[in-house]
């Protein structure tokens, strides 16, 4: 009766503990991508070039280009030290400007460009946390 | 009035203390004197904090710039309804209102049925006034709303125009009545564990009852209208993003909906009891975990490791309660190993099968919200499991497709367990209508395959071809098609519970419609989600005046450019006409407004609305001297069944809240 039992529970954890790695492991190669600032990320960008990246960083004054034409936006992003080329093409998020803290998703091209796939702001509303 | 503001509030965290403390005092002597005086003193605090808020309002609506939280959030030319509602658009000032409602609950319930249950409220109300200490702690020091500037500035930052919006006014207190009840049945679930459970704590149980309810209505409420807003709002045509913010409310939303379950099958004596005191810890454990994520930086910040300050408090708060709990279950555990073993009784597996599904999805989306730190934490163990030469040490965040993904299977099987659900209940309907329902559901899952293996180009040639399909589009499919599957098996089996009811036992009453509501409207907005997830189109196009552009069977001309003045903002509104074979349907205007007092852009989106979908235009550019446009176009099917759906969930909820009162208006009737 008692290893019956074991059996039943074993079998159960078996089937929804496999289940669940199965999914989270599909879910997560789609989704993993490695979060840096800007300095982090040009002191390491020999060999950046097959993963997706989150760079957090400051828009550089004047360097916002937009070209509604072709749809895309073009920036620099500033970190303390160092600056990196951004081409975004997308619905540009309505408080992006200059001189702002945001964080870009995607990965290099070919000419250590930054191509994002998302942009994003620091939302006012919601993270109303002081940056350091 | 800052004066009078920051007065009421150093009082209310005297007064909380001091109620912790003689409530500790009282209930270990026994002493009825010192219970009396923690009650009075917890009924004061509710009015300290009453005169806080009221101080806050007047500095809100008299326009004091000279208090930094009033500069911050609002301007002289905001319109008079946001002024107030800029109560709760800082974080100081949410946190006040949160606090509020909880003072206003805690006095309602547990300092009102003193009489008859007196050590247990004494208990209940110690362990609420110790997360008021807490939190105003917080309030006096960190998030101090009535702080002042040096120098006073002249006019007021403004309100963000993203939160001048109905929904987003109404969206923070319909969330924070929520957070805040659950503090009632966080707080019953101390007594209870405090008290021995005895037959007349009954009422307080059924109260407990209510108010997780209550606040689980207004939590469902909350959430809907937030990723409403999202959808009317912030112009990226989606409702959920999956970020840490709507995941936080998410989270206790999951537990309280396992809670809810058990206490409808509460029976002290089974294993049910102990499970619906700790989802009753834990749903509001997470309210307060949701806040210290969001509000300190935790994982939207890129430093190795943000600098919480006062934030910590939060998770001191809940280790404290977690470790209080810890100790009190084990006393009772110790204590119940003398009764005899046959006092026990089994309780419904249905039930505990829906609690482990709702609380490993509510893990899921934990981990997965925490996972940028928790992977901060973990780095050397991910360096030491990646083969490849990888980048060196970074944090990991991973994209909203990871929730969506691993959520899916999830909700598919507690779909499939809300269809069931007639069938697994004892009382359910009888052996014909089980029979007619399998060929009804067996039917419609055909139906709906031969549909959508039409609607593809390529057809399945032969028998083992399409079995093939079959297999790949249960696995690797989009959970769109089985979503609706399930979602109409719902619908089939709930209509015909409601006609094909065998009553038996119990007859039928509003509770047992009301609950059948609810999964009616879950069913609804399942199909909603499937379809605007599922079948959406979009793109982005580049247009000037006169330009055409198709989507799907519409076709969309951009006939003119115009400038609007508002009373704090200006508009570039932009004009299109949309056809479908031949004949005009819509004028839609989206815009681009820009406030002055924030200097900022906000994209005024138009929708075409119908039951069958949604035309979403967003204006993403404006050039207005060349005259050229970026329009953004997207079609969400069935988009609105989500807030059909969860309007019905409400009012199923509404249902049931009613029965519950009436129930409890008999037995006041009785006694």
């Amino acid at each position: 009766m008692k290893t019956k039992m074991i059996l039943k529970i074993l079998i159960g954890v078996i089937v929804i503990g496999g289940g669940l790695g199965y999914f989270t492991f599909q879910a997560m190669q789609s989704s993993w991508s490695y979060y840096y600032s800007v300095d982090e990320f040009s002191a390491n960008i020999s060999d950046m070039n097959n993963y997706s990246f989150r760079i957090a960083g400051r828009v550089k004054p004047g360097s916002v280009n937009r070209d509604l034409q072709k749809m895309n936006l073009t920036f620099t992003l500033a970190g303390t030290k160092t600056e990196i080329p951004v081409l975004y093409e997308g619905t540009v998020p309505d408080n992006f400007t200059d001189d702002i803290e945001v964080v870009v998703e995607g990965r290099l091209d070919e000419n250590k460009s930054f191509k994002a796939k998302t942009l994003m702001t620091k939302c006012e509303s919601k993270y109303k946390a002081k940056v350091e | 009035m800052s004066g009078l503001g920051n007065f009421a509030l150093l009082l209310a965290l005297f007064l909380s203390g001091y109620a912790v403390v003689i409530d500790l005092l009282g209930s270990l002597r026994g002493d009825q004197g010192l219970i009396k005086s923690a009650r009075n003193a917890t009924v004061a605090y509710m009015a300290c904090l009453s005169v806080a808020m009221i101080a806050l309002w007047v500095l809100l609506v008299k326009s004091d710039f000279a208090v930094i939280y009033v500069a911050e959030h609002t301007s002289r030319s905001l319109p008079l309804p946001y002024k107030i509602s800029a109560l709760w658009a800082g974080s100081a000032g949410s946190l006040l209102l949160w606090l509020w409602f909880q003072a206003v609950f805690l006095v309602m319930v547990y300092c009102k049925s003193e009489f008859k249950h007196r050590s247990f409220s004494a208990n209940a109300r110690m362990i609420a006034n110790l997360v008021s200490v807490f939190f105003l702690i917080i309030l006096n020091s960190d998030k101090n709303p009535f702080e002042l500037s040096t120098v006073a500035p002249v006019d007021g930052m403004g309100l963000n125009p993203l939160l001048q919006h109905p929904a987003m006014v109404l969206h923070p207190p319909i969330l924070f009545v929520g957070y805040a009840g659950f503090l009632i049945t966080f707080a019953w679930a101390f007594g209870r564990l405090k008290t021995a459970d005895e037959d007349n704590t009954l009422p307080l149980l059924k109260q407990a009852q209510r108010w997780a309810m209550f606040a689980w209505l207004f939590l469902t409420g909350g959430i809907v209208l937030g990723a409403w807003w999202a959808y009317e709002e912030l112009g990226w045509g989606g409702y959920w993003a999956w970020d840490p913010v709507e995941n936080s409310s998410l989270l206790p939303w999951l537990t309280a909906t396992a809670l809810l379950h058990c206490f409808r099958i509460y029976n002290r004596r089974s294993s049910i009891a102990t499970w619906t005191v700790l989802l009753s810890i834990l749903t509001f454990s997470l309210c307060v975990f949701g806040r210290f994520l969001t509000k300190y930086g935790l994982v939207s910040s890129v430093h190795a490791f943000p600098n919480p300050g006062l934030g910590i408090l939060h998770v001191v708060l809940l280790i404290h309660v977690w470790v209080i709990a810890g100790v009190l279950l084990l006393r009772n555990y110790l204590r119940k190993k003398k009764d005899p073993p046959n006092a026990r009784i089994p309780s419904n597996r249905f039930v505990i099968l829906n609690n482990w599904l709702l609380l490993l999805l509510a893990l899921v989306i934990f981990v997965g919200t925490l996972f940028p730190f928790l992977s901060k934490v973990f780095i050397k163990i991910i360096e030491s499991l990646s083969t490849q030469a990888g980048p060196p040490r970074a944090p990991v965040t991973l994209a909203p497709e990871f929730f969506s993904k691993i959520t899916a299977p999830g909700g598919l099987f507690l779909l499939l367990l809300i269809g069931l659900c007639p069938h697994l209940l004892r009382s359910g309907f009888n052996k014909s209508w089980r029979i007619i329902l399998g060929v009804i559901a067996f039917a419609a899952v055909v139906t709906v395959w031969l549909f959508t293996c039409s609607l593809d180009s390529a057809r399945p040639s032969d028998i083992s071809q399409a079995i093939g399909w079959w297999g790949q589009w249960l696995l690797s499919g989009s959970p769109a098609i089985p979503c609706f599957i399930l979602s109409g098996f719902v619908l089939v089996n709930l209509l015909a519970d409601f006609v094909g009811y065998k009553v038996k036992k119990s007859p039928r009453n509003l509770r047992w419609y009301g609950a059948r509501i609810v999964h009616l409207g879950v069913a609804v907005m399942f199909i909603g989600i499937a379809g605007s997830g599922g079948y959406a189109m979009e793109k982005t196009v580049a247009m000037r005046v006169g330009d055409k552009t198709n989507i799907a069977e519409y076709e969309l001309t951009f006939e003119d450019l115009k400038v609007e003045h508002g009373r704090n903002f200006t508009a570039v509104a932009a004009d299109i006409s949309v056809h479908k074979s031949e004949k005009l349907i819509a004028q839609l205007k989206p815009a681009k407004a820009f406030y002055n007092a924030s200097k900022k852009n906000v994209s005024e989106i138009d929708i075409r609305r119908t039951l069958a979908g949604d035309l979403y235009l967003a204006l993403t550019e404006v050039d207005n001297s060349q005259k050229l446009i970026n329009l953004h176009i997207m079609i969400k099917p069935l988009i609105n069944w989500i807030w059909i759906g969860s309007f019905v969930m409400v009012l199923g909820t509404l249902a049931v809240m009613l029965s519950s009162l009436k129930q409890k208006a008999i037995t006041a009737k009785d006694n």
